[in-house]
């Protein structure tokens, strides 16, 4: 793949023998090679503690590696940040506590230095199934509220990156299936390039291009599998021979990066 | 049943309760000055009311001169303690420094900074609002400087995921986050600046309720004394409530208590230990830096503008320097007799009687109404009654030092206990724990940061309260000592107390920290790893 240095739509993402230790000799990841190509959705998978959200943060220039680089659209994540390029939906919903759902939304454009866009403000609420709750302050919010508000306000910048880390956690099942139904159209309608940190294998399978498996911690990515379900993703494709094929498949990577690193229950 | 057949409104059943009590108490104390008539003791609230509307005149003029000095005190004090926390966060190294020196600054012994303040300002108000100032912005300071950065660390990384720096995270983040933190400063500041203009007061001027006071404690006028205490109490009940009103308009969630101890280096301990001797070092060096520049730049008469030098002349190489230190230590020994167990004795009421109410819990309401609404009255205002009552000896002294400690620690334990996790208490009542259970592994290790926090800003208001009551009423002690050393214009003596009494009093405070981040360490260490 050739580095997409365009600083426009859909940069790429190259993180070359990328490094991170914390203090404490704690080694998250170990030199990882990874290449994401300009507008797709990849998922990253792997056990918990195992490093996907160290990851994402270095991507999001949130923490430097202790080796390595990671380009972005052949520019570095501080450039990326430095002019609003990215986005992310953290973990934790993050909203401001006296700032209203839309105020919330709002800051996001008055950070980027963008100008007040009142529709999109109110047209990401509504994607996000919040018509109503506009005015209400986060304190008021059930958890799934929350993160649903954080992503609308992640989407409100137009970002060419979307770094999502766990970003439908707390969000009720029904709502979860309405969301991975409106958001991929969108991205792709926009070609964002999104990387997607999640537990359930099932919504990385229906939501991405590309699933990445890694290993517990240091991580490692053991398994790449392309997702070749066409799009959009009709409901329905949940119960096809091949989405069932390719969750079979994600899961049966997961499993044996945790036997890889594992000793067996008998020598611990 | 109760509960169902209980139609009223909290906030109605709250306010009844409180007008109730306060007619219960207003009669009991009735009640009591006709028992005692004749004793010296007890004004009746009848002879106060006459006393008040004989000379509502006098009064009225010296409220508002008082009230006046506090209000500027309380302006300048609280814009002090807004720009040494910018300070400390645009420049967070320095923060050891300007938090060390402002300890040491609130640790100066207003008894003693009273008659100095007033030789170096010459008459009117300046001392009085300066001990206003003085008495007010460490307890804005320190929450305000926990505010500003009480903020999960995923909100300034959204602000930097948009490419955002520091500006944008005082603007968005910090500004807001602090708002409780500074209204609750700002809300106990209050009665504290309303206390420094009167003990401003007390050390000579011309005008105002501290002057009365002094005359009418001379005058050995009963009702004048009651009258001017009750005064002085309700006014600061009444501001505040007042501030704490505005608080919840503004903010619409009630102030938050502040728990945070004091910020430990994040190294290993023995250069941890390192670190502090040299902090500390550097922030005595720069204290007498200070204290020699000022004392320079204005020029001031170095026969009462007393320097570090003079000071350390007075005490180890004049020849009087042993009788000097002779008669400190003499003194200190006879303040610290009281002040321990008055300290000690607060310390333990206060929590004790929140774990009893704990226990209790139909009680707690009244209680928590009477608790807040006293701890709004400066204390040392009814040092003459609790005098009167107690007498000059050591249970008068050791009383209001214990009740100068009481209220806040009680206040602050009873807000600690409450904030048990109710999930986790959830959990203790499936298992049909009983309330002692829950106390003991839940409800007291919660409250633990609320009460070593109170411990620590307890360390100069006891100081404050038993100099005072050294001074007004016992004639011993470091307090008389300041005063008589004040009057007979025995400088190098007045100053070295000052020295002395700041460093022990912060040496106190260093060390209840110190204990606070050991205890806490076990058993609240979100509260330590900051």
């Amino acid at each position: 793949m050739v580095a997409n240095t365009d600083n426009g739509a859909s940069p790429d993402i190259q993180c070359r023998s990328l490094t991170k230790a914390f203090p404490g000799n704690v080694e998250v990841l170990r030199p990882l090679d990874l290449e994401i190509a300009g507008g797709e959705t990849t998922a990253l998978v792997g056990p918990s503690g195992c490093g996907k959200s160290t990851l994402l943060r270095l991507i999001a220039g949130l923490e430097t590696p202790s080796a390595g680089e990671v380009l972005i659209g052949g520019v570095s994540p501080a450039e990326m940040l430095r002019d609003a390029g990215l986005a992310v939906a953290f973990q934790d919903p993050s909203l401001l506590p006296w700032r209203s759902v839309r105020g919330n939304i709002e800051l996001a454009l008055k950070l980027a230095r963008r100008p007040a866009d009142p529709r999109a403000v109110e047209d990401l609420i509504r994607l996000v199934g919040l018509e109503g709750f506009a005015d209400t302050r986060p304190g008021a919010l059930s958890g799934g509220m929350r993160q649903r508000a954080a992503i609308a306000r992640s989407m409100v910048t137009r970002p060419r990156l979307l770094l999502l880390d766990e970003p439908f956690g707390a969000v009720d099942e029904l709502t979860r299936r309405q969301l991975a139904d409106d958001l991929p159209p969108l991205w792709e309608k926009r070609q964002t390039t999104t990387l997607l940190v999640t537990h359930s294998i099932g919504e990385a399978v229906l939501l991405s291009d590309r699933v990445l498996v890694l290993t517990p911690r240091p991580a490692e990515i053991i398994a790449d599998i392309r997702i070749e379900l066409e799009r959009p993703r009709a409901p329905a494709v949940t119960g096809s021979t091949e989405f069932r094929r390719l969750v079979e498949a994600v899961s049966e990577a997961l499993a044996e990066g945790v036997r890889a690193t594992k000793p067996p229950l008998a020598a611990q | 049943m109760i509960a169902l057949a209980d139609p009223l409104p909290e906030r109605v059943r709250r306010g009844a309760s409180g007008i109730v009590g306060t007619i219960v108490i207003l009669l009991a104390w009735e009640l009591a000055a006709r028992a005692l008539a004749g004793a010296y003791i007890l004004a009746a609230p009848s002879d106060v009311v006459v006393h008040i509307l004989q000379n509502s005149d006098l009064i009225w003029r010296a409220l508002r001169e008082t009230l006046g000095n506090a209000t500027l005190g309380y302006v300048l004090g609280n814009l002090a303690a807004i720009g040494l926390a910018g300070a400390a966060l645009a420049w967070p190294r320095a923060e050891p420094v300007v938090a060390g020196l402002a300890l040491l600054v609130f640790c100066l012994p207003l008894v003693a900074t009273g008659p100095i303040l007033r030789v170096l300002y010459g008459p009117g108000p300046g001392p009085q609002i300066t001990l206003a100032a003085l008495a007010v912005y460490y307890t804005t300071f320190v929450p305000l400087l926990v505010g500003l950065r009480a903020a999960p660390a995923s909100w300034f990384e959204l602000l930097r995921s948009y490419g955002r720096g520091r500006l944008a995270e005082l603007v968005h983040i910090r500004a807001r986050a602090s708002l409780p933190y500074l209204f609750a400063g700002l809300q106990i500041a209050a009665p504290a600046a309303f206390l420094g203009a009167m003990v401003g007061e007390f050390t000579g001027a011309e005008r105002g309720l501290g002057l009365l006071a002094i005359r009418a404690i001379r005058a050995l006028d009963i009702a004048g004394i009651w009258a001017l205490a009750s005064i002085s109490a309700a006014v600061s009940i009444l501001i505040y409530t007042a501030v704490g009103w505005l608080s919840r308009a503004v903010l619409r969630d009630p102030p938050p208590m502040i728990l945070a101890p004091p910020a430990l280096p994040r190294t290993g301990h023995a250069q941890g230990l390192a670190a502090t001797v040299m902090r500390t070092a550097f922030v005595l060096a720069m204290a007498l830096l200070l204290w020699w520049g000022a004392m320079t730049t204005f020029d001031l008469n170095p026969f009462f503008a007393k320097r570090p030098d003079d000071v350390w002349v007075a005490l180890f190489t004049a020849t009087d320097a042993r009788e000097t230190r002779e008669t400190l230590a003499g003194a200190l020994g006879e303040t610290v007799v009281f002040l321990l167990p008055g300290f000690a004795g607060g310390l333990a009421l206060g929590a004790g009687l929140a774990i009893l109410l704990t226990l209790a819990p139909a009680l707690t309401p009244s209680a928590t109404l009477i608790a807040v609404a006293l701890r709004s009255v400066p204390i040392l205002t009814t040092a003459p009654l609790i005098v009167l009552l107690l007498g000059r000896g050591a249970a008068g002294t050791i009383t209001l030092v214990a009740v100068m400690v009481f209220f806040p620690t009680f206040v602050a334990c009873l807000h600690g206990l409450r904030q048990a996790p109710g999930q986790i208490l959830d959990v203790f009542s499936t298992y049909a724990a009983g309330p002692f259970a829950r106390l003991w592994h839940v409800q007291v290790p919660v409250m633990l940061p609320a009460f070593f926090a109170a411990a620590r800003m307890s360390v100069p208001a006891s100081v404050l309260a038993v100099t005072v009551v050294e001074w007004l009423a016992t004639g011993r002690g470091i307090g008389s000592l300041m005063a008589l050393s004040a009057s007979l214009s025995d400088y190098d003596m007045l100053w070295s107390s000052v020295v002395i009494v700041s460093v022990l009093s912060a040496l106190g405070y260093a060390g209840i920290g110190w204990v606070e981040r050991r205890v806490l360490t076990v058993f609240a260490s979100e509260q330590v790893a900051r």
